[in-house]
C-alpha cells in the first residue's frame, strides 16, 4: 500500500477546473495508475481526498495498492519546472502492520454520511431512497454508528472539558459541509441531449477531525485501505492518521 | 436629562412625513412622529390619547446603515366587497439600521424603557408591515446629553455591510480606516439666529385617526465618527492541523 501527497498549484486554471469537479479529479487519479484499478470491490481500492488547509495549501492525498505516477497532474496542476518532484509517495504497509489495539491517533476523514429513507407512499419491498445527513448531530451519529464495525472508537472527552450538556461527548468535530451536484456524462451520449437533472450526482461531503482509539487492528486496516461510507470515487471515505499532540490540546 | 437609545433595524422600514394619498413616500431616516408613535404604542396609549409629553422629548437619529430605497406598486381589494382599493405606490428603506435617541425627564424615559421591554402594542418601523429584526432597546437609559450619547453609541451596522465596506476599500487598494463616518440628524434648538438645515412636518400633535395633526420640526444635520471595534466578526476557524505522513518512510524515486 502507498500513501501519496500531491500539492495542488491553485493558481493554475487547470487546477481549479480539477478541484471544481470531483468527476474530473476522479478520472485524473485513476489515470495515474498504469494498470487500471480493479473494480470488483474485494481488494483494497484507490481512495483520495482533497485537504484545503489554507488558501495556498491544498493537498491531494491518495491511498492505493499500487504506486501512482502523477506526472500528468504535475503538468496540469502542479509545478512542472520546479526542482522538487511534484509529489511524494510513502510506503504505507509497514505503518499499517504496526497498528495495535489501544493506540490513540488523531484522524481526519472526509465522508458522505447517508441513510436510507422510506417515503410514505412506497410499498413494502420497493426501493428506499438514499438521503444525506444534513446536520452535524446526525453526521456525528453516522460515524459513531460505524466505529465498531470499522475497528476503532472515538475517544470520549473528559467531563470537565465538555462545553455542552448534550452533543459534546466525543473528541470529534464536523466541518466543511459541501453539497456537491455535478453531471456524469454517460458514454456515447451527447451531454446536451440528455434530460436535465437525470443522472446528476448529488452528494454531501463533510470532514471529520478527531481522535480515535484502535480496537480491532484487522478491521481498522481494512477501513484505512477500503474506505468508509459511500461516494469513494468522488473523494470520500479516506481516513488518515496523525500522531496526537500533547494532552489538553484540541 | 436622561437619554434612551433605540436600535431601529429590520428588513423594511418606512418613515413617511409628507406621505399623502396614493404616494406613500419615506424619509431617509426615522421621523419623530414615527418613533414617538412607537413609544406611545409600547405604553399602550390609544390613538386619541394626549401625547404632548412625548412630543416634547428631544429627538435625534444616527444613520448607521443607510439601506436602499424600495418601491412597491401596491394593488389591493377590499376583503368584503372585493372592490379594488386605489392603486398606490409605497416606498420602503430596505436593510437599513438606525440608532434613534430620545432625551427628557428621567422618570418618563425610564417608564418608556420599561414599556419597550413589555410593549402593549408591538413596535414596528414606521409601517405596520415592517417589524424590527432585533429588539429595539439597546441599553438602559443613561444620564447625559442626547447628542453626546448618539456620538458615542456603538456602530450597529450588520456584518455583511461591514464586510462590503472593508472590501470596497480593499478594491481601491486602500487600508480600511478604523472608524466610520455617520450622519446625525438632531432637533434644532429654538434659536432665532440659526435656521435649521431641514424642516420636516413630523412633530406629532395628535394621532387621532379622524384628524391627525403634525407640527413643523427643525432638524440640524451633522456627522460623527464612530470607531469600528476590531474582531467584531470572527472568521471561521482554520482546520485543525493534520499531517498524516510524518511517521511514514518515503519511497525513493525510481532512478532508471
Amino acid at each position: 500500500m502507498y500513501l501519496t501527497r500531491f500539492r495542488v498549484n491553485t493558481h493554475r486554471s487547470d487546477a481549479r477546473r480539477l478541484l471544481g469537479s470531483p468527476h474530473r479529479l476522479h478520472g485524473a487519479v485513476n489515470a495515474s495508475f498504469p494498470t487500471p484499478p480493479s473494480r470488483e470491490g474485494s481488494g483494497p481500492r484507490v481512495l483520495w481526498r482533497v485537504d484545503r488547509n489554507a488558501n495556498s495549501e491544498t493537498l491531494l492525498y491518495i491511498v492505493s495498492p499500487g504506486r501512482p505516477d502523477l506526472t500528468h497532474l504535475v503538468e496540469q496542476a502542479g509545478w512542472p519546472a520546479s526542482d522538487e518532484p511534484g509529489w511524494a509517495t510513502f510506503s504505507y504497509a509497514d505503518f499499517l502492520t504496526a497498528l495495535h489495539a489501544g493506540d490513540t491517533w488523531g484522524f481526519r476523514l472526509t465522508a458522505n454520511p447517508v441513510h436510507n429513507i422510506r417515503h410514505e407512499y412506497l410499498k413494502e419491498g420497493e426501493r428506499t431512497k438514499r438521503a444525506a445527513h444534513r446536520t452535524p448531530r446526525h453526521q456525528m451519529r453516522w460515524l459513531l454508528e460505524r466505529q465498531e464495525r470499522a475497528g476503532f472508537e472515538i475517544v470520549q472527552k473528559p467531563e470537565d472539558r465538555r462545553l455542552l450538556p448534550v452533543g459534546d461527548e466525543y473528541e470529534l468535530v464536523v466541518r466543511d459541509q459541501i453539497p456537491l451536484q455535478f453531471r456524469r456524462p454517460q458514454a456515447g451520449e451527447e451531454p446536451r441531449t440528455r434530460a436535465p437533472g437525470r443522472a446528476d450526482v448529488q452528494i454531501t461531503k463533510v470532514t471529520f477531525d478527531g481522535r480515535l482509539r484502535v480496537t480491532e487492528p484487522e478491521l481498522f486496516r481494512r477501513t484505512l485501505t477500503h474506505g468508509l461510507g459511500k461516494a469513494k470515487a468522488y473523494g470520500c471515505g479516506l481516513m488518515t492518521l496523525a500522531p496526537v499532540r500533547g494532552e489538553g490540546e484540541a | 436629562m436622561s437619554v434612551l437609545l433605540l436600535r431601529l433595524a429590520g428588513p423594511l422600514q418606512s418613515w413617511g412625513s409628507a406621505a399623502r394619498f396614493t404616494r406613500r413616500t419615506t424619509e431617509n431616516a426615522p421621523t419623530k412622529s414615527g418613533v414617538v408613535g412607537l413609544l406611545a404604542a409600547a405604553q399602550g396609549r390609544r390613538r386619541d390619547a394626549d401625547l404632548s409629553d412625548l412630543a416634547a422629548l428631544e429627538f435625534g437619529v444616527r444613520i448607521d446603515q443607510p439601506g436602499s430605497r424600495l418601491r412597491d406598486f401596491h394593488t389591493a381589494h377590499h376583503s368584503d366587497t372585493l372592490k379594488s382599493m386605489p392603486l398606490s405606490e409605497r416606498f420602503y428603506l430596505a436593510d437599513a439600521v438606525f440608532v434613534a435617541g430620545v432625551s427628557g425627564e428621567a422618570g418618563l424615559v425610564q417608564r418608556l424603557y420599561e414599556a419597550l421591554l413589555e410593549p402593549v402594542f408591538l413596535p414596528y418601523l414606521g409601517r405596520r408591515s415592517c417589524p424590527p429584526s432585533r429588539p429595539v432597546t439597546i441599553a438602559e437609559p443613561s444620564e447625559g446629553e442626547l447628542e453626546q450619547a448618539l456620538r458615542e453609541a456603538r456602530w450597529e451596522a450588520s456584518g455583511w455591510y461591514r464586510d462590503k465596506r472593508t472590501a470596497s476599500f480593499r478594491r481601491r487598494g486602500q487600508e480600511a480606516p478604523d472608524d466610520v463616518r455617520l450622519d446625525l440628524l438632531l432637533d434644532s434648538p429654538a434659536d432665532p439666529d440659526r435656521l435649521p438645515d431641514i424642516t420636516l412636518r413630523d412633530l406629532p400633535m395628535s394621532f387621532d385617526p379622524r384628524h391627525r395633526r403634525y407640527g413643523l420640526r427643525g432638524v440640524r444635520t451633522t456627522e460623527t465618527r464612530v470607531p469600528i471595534e476590531p474582531g467584531a466578526r470572527p472568521s471561521s476557524p482554520p482546520p485543525p492541523p493534520h499531517e498524516p505522513t510524518s511517521l511514514l518512510t518515503p519511497v525513493t524515486p525510481r532512478t532508471d
